[in-house]
């Protein structure tokens, strides 16, 4: 049966209102994605105005192009420029034969001759446009057995059209509210998930990745202030091709040095600020930022925006840097003040994410080293000797007082195989592990060194075993330690048959004799060599060599060993100790015995001192023959 | 996490899986909506969207993402996503993807559930 013209007009009218009743449900669903239904759109149009082909153009005001939605067949063609006022001229039209269109869009379509060469869908255009936001174009190619619409036909493409600028608009509208709800649902979420980072390095790269996805950005980057030189420093970028090492544009962005002080840019204008002039300004006002593409190429030539880092009391930490906001089709936008705002939000939440990372990274050290120092102070305690050997006809007594967690001197009375008595007072540079080994390695040393003149024998000339025995000390403890550590030392050979003692200086503070006659004598002042460690051996004779000496010691004679604490401890005046008071204190001591004297002397340190604070270690060793 | 994304796509008889790799960004998202596309017009009408290498997703991809379902739901398919971090998850369920796509720890057990 043939179908009169009214009534298939009224076949296409009512399969056109069934599909736009179907569509408007998906419209009103929440789930209305315009990609995917711009195709059943330009098919339901199509279908009812009875056209061969056409598209859907939709138009993105970051980008100033019409990019084809949907065609009809399929077609590939570059995406059509247009001018702002090209958009004005297309909103005053209802249509657009491209065949005889207004003067003013006539350049327009010259110009994109190449894109519109289409007859098959590029035949008559109809605005598609919500009030007078331009949202894009309908387009429709030949008419089917007609060269031109009937006037109901335009009515009826006139609705379908506003029914796509509709679907478009709400389209737009919904990944709006979806963009959104995911940046708050981040916002949120981002804050937990990086204050659990207890790695400063973790902490940093979470949130740069975050603040990126957040702003829909495709770069990022944090810096950290450097204080002390006013600087920041880059911590984490990404991605991290942007520092490429063989890209010479990029060469200098692995550490960006800002210096703080030099920025005298404080213009708004973010078009004529470089991006140091923008990170500067936001270390300087504590506030977001932005500069533009065309400023430099420090992060690859891309539109930033900085936000300030900044810990619970206010100081600013860092700064957070975001660049290249990307929208849907790839087009780079400017960042928005809401932008900035949600910038500005996230930056508190990661300031307190990496201020408790730091934290946990100091409380850990803290307790490393107070592990570390409580391991070094037991070492140390097995050093010291808890009591002295008797000396057949002297007195020996001896004092330490470690002042910190762990000190770094060292003494020791010990008795040789050969009849004799070591005596040894050493001051090793530095606190804490390293100290406490290195003196582990010189008391180590000084027992082998002894062990082997015993097992020689009793040796020729002691003078120059000491010399050996110091040589010997000196490689051991360079090639143990650092340059900055080394060790003051002093040796004492006493043969109490002669009662005869040889020493060695090295570096140490010169011992005090008090002679039976109320004489003072400092041993080794004029025969000091260099202290243990500091320097080769093979460098020792060309700076100082070690040398020996030897003194015959008389009844009631008294030599007072210490280390530098002593002489060096400052009372609140500001005053030192110093040799002149000690030699005082040990002659009016002098005649007592050496435990006696011992204290004597520490009583005297102690009084001086008063309120003052301790600074080293506090180390007596003294000797008196009976 | 370096940004060098890429799309691996292994196509079964009954369905196929793209395994995205990088920042789902626009860049990554458009491609994977491409080469979803192509896939449900070969006729697959269950895809499986492996994120495992995916850490990062900004609000295009998810956008891209609520696309592919889209698609797919046009021709009656489903789609599977598997390889989530717990963040991802907690993310699909409150942009409402859960409740369209299928949300499973691994491939085998979202190939399992078609």
């Amino acid at each position: 049966m043939q179908l009169s013209t009214a009534e298939e007009t009224i076949q296409r009218l009512i399969f056109s209102l069934s599909e736009l009743e179907h569509l408007g449900q998906t419209l009103i669903s929440g789930r209305s994605n315009f990609n995917i239904s711009s195709k059943t759109y330009l098919r339901i149009t199509l279908g009812t105005l009875q056209v061969t082909g056409g598209a859907i153009l939709c138009y993105q005001s970051t980008d100033d192009f019409l990019n084809i939605t949907a065609s009809t067949p399929e077609v590939d063609v570059p995406p059509i420029e247009i001018e702002p006022d090209e958009i004005t001229s297309l909103l005053e039209c209802s249509f657009v034969d491209l065949d005889n269109p207004p003067d003013d869009l006539q350049e327009f379509i010259d110009r994109n001759s190449e894109s519109l060469n289409c007859n098959s869908i590029h035949q008559l255009w109809v605005p598609l446009k919500i009030h007078d936001e331009f949202l894009g174009i309908l387009s429709l190619g030949k008419f089917l057995g007609r060269s031109k619409l009937e006037e109901w036909e335009q009515e009826l493409l006139t609705i379908l059209a506003h029914q796509i600028s509709i679907a478009i608009a709400y389209s737009r509208n919904e990944e709006r509210i979806q963009s959104e709800k995911f940046r708050l649902f981040m916002l949120a979420e981002s804050a937990p998930q990086i204050c659990q980072l207890l790695q400063p390095e973790d902490a940093a790269e979470q949130v740069v990745h975050q603040a990126v996805a957040l702003l829909d950005a495709n770069v990022g980057a944090l810096m950290f202030m450097q204080p002390e030189e006013q600087n920041l420093e880059l911590r984490y970028v990404f991605p991290p091709d942007i520092m490429d090492p063989d890209d010479e544009e990029n060469e200098n962005t692995r550490n960006i040095l800002v210096p703080l002080n030099g920025s005298e840019n404080d213009t708004s204008e973010s078009q004529s600020i470089t991006s140091v002039d923008m990170l500067a300004n936001v270390v300087k006002e504590g506030r977001t930022h932005q500069c533009s593409a065309k400023a430099d190429k420090l992060f690859g030539g891309r539109t930033l925006m900085a936000g300030p880092i900044q810990g619970r009391d206010g100081d600013i930490l860092g700064v957070l840097v975001v660049g290249d906001k990307e929208e849907r089709g790839g087009s780079i936008a400017d960042f928005t003040f809401e932008d900035e705002t949600l910038l500005d939000s996230f930056a508190k939440q990661a300031g307190v994410a990496i201020e408790n990372a730091h934290l946990h990274q100091e409380a850990l050290e803290a307790r490393q080293l107070q592990a570390e120092m409580e391991e070094a102070r037991k070492i140390q305690e097995n050093l010291i000797p808890e009591t002295l050997p008797e000396i057949p006809g002297y007195e020996v007594a001896g004092y330490y007082e470690p002042r910190g967690p762990v000190g770094g001197d060292y003494f020791d009375c010990i008795e040789l195989a050969t009849g004799g008595w070591g005596l040894a007072i050493a001051d090793v540079s530095g606190k804490g592990m390293q100290a406490a080994l290195l003196m582990a390695t010189l008391r180590a040393g000084l027992l082998s060194e002894l062990s082997r003149v015993r097992a020689e024998n009793i040796p020729i000339d002691m003078k120059n075993e000491l010399i050996d025995m110091a040589m010997t000390l000196n490689s051991l403890l360079y090639v143990s330690g650092t340059e900055e550590k080394y060790a003051t030392f002093f040796y004492c050979h006493l043969n109490p048959d002669t009662d005869t003692i040889t020493t060695l200086n090295g570096g140490h503070n010169p011992p005090l004799i008090v002679k039976s006659s109320g004489d003072i004598v400092w041993l080794g002042e004029e025969v000091g060599g260099l202290p243990l460690g500091m320097f080769p051996n093979d460098m020792v004779p060309l700076i100082a060599k070690y040398e020996a000496e030897q003194i015959k010691l008389e009844s009631g004679d008294v030599i007072i060993f210490y280390t530098d604490g002593v002489t060096e401890t400052v009372n609140i005046d500001d005053e030192f100790y110093d040799e002149e008071r000690l030699e005082q204190v040990a002659i009016n001591s002098a005649k007592n015995d050496a435990a006696y004297i011992c204290n004597y002397i520490h009583q005297s340190v102690i009084d001086f001192q008063g309120d003052a604070d301790q600074f080293d270690d506090l180390t007596m060793l003294v000797l008196r023959k009976k | 996490m370096a940004n060098k994304f890429d799309i691996q796509i292994r196509a079964e008889k009954q369905y196929a899986i793209l395994e995205t790799a990088g920042y789902l960004n626009d860049a990554l998202g458009e491609r994977l909506s491409k080469e979803a596309q192509e896939l449900i017009e070969k006729g697959y009408t269950q895809l499986v969207i492996n994120l495992d290498k995916t850490a990062l997703i900004n609000s295009i991809g998810i956008s891209i993402l609520i696309e592919i379902i889209e698609a797919l739901e046009q021709h009656d398919g489903t789609l599977n996503f598997c390889g989530l971090s717990a963040t991802q998850e907690r993310t699909f369920r409150m942009m409402a993807i859960a409740k369209y796509a299928g949300i499973f720890p691994d491939e085998k057990t979202a190939i399992a559930n078609f």
